[in-house]
This record gives structure tokens, sequence and C-alpha cells, in this order.
């Protein structure tokens, strides 16, 4: 089951000229009868996939896919950010599988992580195509989503003083690492009163719990939203962030680090300095969504600086304390948490290009207006 | 036209076991366990030599009824001659460059 959930996802992340070979890739699988065998050839393939992938979108230039150029297709991945974010947090997850694998993580770990990578894209998927229900609840669903948080804080799984988690069938999750980012992006794309008081209720949440980390993350995204777009309500949520920080700092931390989740920055190099390479590059993938989006799409920059923000305090909180590291250590609530929010980035990125008067254009993604070529040809 | 690159040892290796295999048609998990290849490292390799033309890869319904088809790949003429000019390194022969000619 494991075995078929890489390689399909092997399958899926190829580019489209090469779906032959990921049915390949999953027909394949069916004939080895050993469960470790099949695994190994699961994980093979999945790197392979992912090799292939970076290769076709970004390292080849001379080379035609499917009748653009590479530096076309380039380009069309920088106006699609979920899709990029997407593609990131394979190749983050992947580096992470990478590390455990040398590091001689139990094979669950692995398992786990790569089923929560599966299940993420597919809810982002559902997700996705229920977005209109999305832009008319966003707020509502942001208020319930922080209501989960204080629920977690007030009658979840307690261990070393902090109540952090809740149990489902057998496995700890760690709410707020996968709902607090959601909830920052909800209140930076919407700024209303409803996304207001879903940042205060997390704020409170994650100062009852105590989360360092995850307090640290919204008091960054907000910090990032205050100075792109300052506002009353921003400010107001950026002072419940840094009370709810300021608390759990108050609060001793005791938490122990726990291999292949906590202080990974740290060990991977003691297992290979390739491990290390993989869990810092895997790090790096996670911000490439925000810097990309941040220097092309001027108009959603408030958005990118808060995904962005939130996730490099994750980042940060992993190297200088026992947080789990996200995305490349054992985490599942941390890979669910990136996909998860990677719906509050825009679907398409606007861009501007220099016209023929010098003067900046604005464009629309082609997907929004049929008619661009039709207009530019009759404007020159 | 795209510029062949020096080729690997496993490259060497998968190309050796599909030159000896002649017109016989391979599948891909055995060509990693005669080749002692990861998965990983052959796709990006079937992948590449399709589509340079060294590689023909097609869907072959299996013996067994009820099983979906397979993938199979074989050499063309000019894959079989790229194995020629690229033999396996531990066999004693002389590394060269795509082209044929001494390192």
């Amino acid at each position: 089951m494991l075995a078929e959930t890489i390689v399909w996802l092997a399958a899926i992340i190829l580019p489209a000229r090469l779906r032959d070979w990921g049915r390949a890739m999953v027909v394949e699988l069916a004939t080895i009868e050993r469960p470790g065998a099949a695994l190994a050839f699961a994980l093979g393939c999945l790197a392979g996939a992912l090799r292939q992938t970076v290769s076709s979108h970004l390292l080849h230039p001379n080379q035609a896919l499917e009748g653009t150029s590479v530096m076309q297709q380039g380009s069309s991945l920088l106006r699609r950010p979920r899709r990029l974010a997407a593609l990131c947090a394979i190749g983050a997850t992947g580096l992470g599988l990478a590390y455990m694998n040398a590091a001689g993580a139990p094979l669950s770990y692995l398992a786990i992580n790569a089923a929560a990578l599966a299940i993420g894209l597919l809810a982002v998927g559902v997700l996705t195509e229920a977005g209109r229900l999305w832009r008319i609840a966003g707020g509502a669903v942001g208020v319930a989503l922080a209501c989960m948080i204080l629920f977690t804080a007030l009658f979840g799984v307690s261990a070393e003083g902090a109540t952090r988690w809740i149990s489902a069938g057998g496995l700890l999750l760690q709410p707020a690492l996968f709902l607090v980012p959601a909830v920052a992006l909800g209140f930076a794309r919407a700024r209303d009163s409803v996304s207001l008081l879903a940042v205060l209720i997390a704020a409170l949440a994650l100062a009852l719990q105590p989360d360092r980390a995850m307090a640290g993350a919204l008091a960054a995204g907000m910090a990032a939203l205050a100075l792109a777009r300052p506002g009353r309500g921003v400010l107001v949520a950026l002072g419940a962030a840094l009370a709810a920080f300021t608390a759990t700092l108050v609060r001793a931390d005791a938490s122990p680090a726990m291999p292949f989740v906590d202080q990974i920055f740290y060990s991977s190099f003691a297992v290979h300095p390739l491990a290390g390479f993989a869990v810092l590059a895997g790090a790096a993938l996670m911000l490439v969504p925000a810097i990309a989006g941040y220097i092309r799409d001027s108009d959603h920059r408030p958005i990118y600086a808060v995904f962005g923000a939130v996730w490099l305090a994750v980042i940060l909180a992993a190297a200088l304390g026992n947080y789990p590291t996200p995305l490349v250590g054992y985490s599942g609530s941390a890979i669910l948490g990136y996909l998860i929010s990677l719906l509050g980035l825009p679907p398409y990125a606007a861009t501007r290009s220099i016209g023929r008067d010098g003067a900046a254009v604005q464009s629309e993604p082609e997907e929004q207006q049929p008619n661009l070529r039709a207009s530019l040809t009759i404007a020159g | 036209m795209v510029r062949n690159r020096t080729l690997s040892p496993p490259a060497r290796t998968i190309l050796a076991i599909m030159a000896d295999a002649g017109s016989r048609w391979l599948h891909g998990y055995d060509l990693c366990r005669q080749g002692r290849v990861k998965s990983g490292t052959l796709y990006p390799l079937l992948i590449r030599l399709e589509e340079q033309g060294y590689l023909e890869a097609e869907w072959q319904v299996p013996a067994e009824p009820g099983r979906p088809p397979r993938h199979a790949y074989r050499l063309t003429a000019t894959g079989r001659a790229l194995a020629r000019a690229n033999p396996p390194l531990g066999l004693g022969a002389v590394a060269s460059d795509p082209q044929g000619k001494p390192a």
C-alpha cells in the first residue's frame, strides 16, 4: 500500500509528456512480490521522477518540452504559485525522505511522511475545487481552524508541560503546525473582523499550550503583514501574536529533542555531509514560492510575505530549539500544514512587463484573458 | 541536436544488458535486478535513451491473463551501436567519449 502510494506520487509529478513512464512504474511495481524490494523500487521511482521533473522544468534550456522552450515552462510555473509551492513541497519532502533513509530512520517514519504528502496533495486538489465555497466562508473557516487549535490546548495530549498534540489512530498530530499557517494566510487575504477573530483565538491557544515555535511563526507572519499592509486590524493581530509569543517565552519549554524530528539541521551532517545538504536544500525549497512570488507578483506581496515569514520562523525555531523541522524531518503535521497553507497563495500571479513605450504593463495570466494576443496586436 | 553526455557506469551496464538481449524486449524491474541499478537511476536513463532515439518502448500484453499491459524496452540500431561504443568499464575496455574516441 505504501509502495503503491509512493509510486503513484512519482507518476503524477512527472511532466505530462512522460505520463506513459509514470504508468510504466506503477505497473512494474505490481510485478514485485517482496515488500522491501517494492518499497525500494517505489522510492527510487519517486527520486527519479523528482529529478526528471526538475530537469524538465528548469535545467535543460536546449531541450524542447511539449512544443515550448524550458524557459517558457519555467516562467509558466512561476505564474502558478500554488503549483510551484506543491512542487517545492514534494521536493523538500523527498529530500527529507532521503535524509531519513540515510540516517536509518524507521521505515514507518518515511511511510508517514510520504502518506502525509499524498494526503496533503489530495486535500489541496479537493479544496481547490471547493474554491468558491472557500472564498464565501473563508473567515468562518479560519475561526473554526483556530478553535481546533484552542481545543488542542484545552483537551489535547500533554508532554513535558506542553499540550500541543492530539491522538488520531495511534498517531500524534500537532494541529498548530498545520493550522496556524492557514489562519495567518486567511487573515492576510481577508483582513476582516472574522479572520482577525481567528488570529486572536489562535494566539490565545498558542499561549495556553504553550507552543513557542508556532507562536513565533504567527507573530512573524503578522509582522510581515504589518510591514506590507499596515492597518488597525493588522496591528491588533500583531499585538495579540506578540503577546502570545511573549507568554510562551515566560514559560520554560523542557521538551527534549526527538530523533529525526528536532535538531536535524545539525545531526544530519553527522550522518553524512550530503544528508546535511539535503536537509538544508529542502528547507530552502520551502521558501522559494514566497521569494519568487514576492519578486514577480507585486499585487500579492503581503500574502507572499506572510507565507515566507511564517515558514521561515518555523524553520528558525527548528534550528534554534527542540521543535519539529518542517518537511525534511519526521513530521506529517508540518507537511500537511505546508500544503494546506499553499491554498492561501493566489492561484495565478499577476506579472508586469515593459511595454513598447517603456512603461510598465500589467499582464494577467493567459487563462484569464483569452483574447490577450488579439488586443496586443490591435494596440501595437 | 541534443548533445550526448559521457555515459555513466550504470548507463553502460544497462546498454550492455540490452545489447546482449538483442531484439528481445526487457522490462524495468528486470533491468534493475540484472544491472544492479536502482529504479531512480534506471528510469531517467531509459527516458533519455528513448528521447535520443537509442531505445524503443512499447506496451505489451503479458502472457498471463488478467494482468495489465507492461512497458517493455529494447535498443534500436543506433542504440546497439552506442552500446558497442560504450562497453561497461569493468571489462578492460578503454573508456571513451560518446563519439568513440579514446578519453
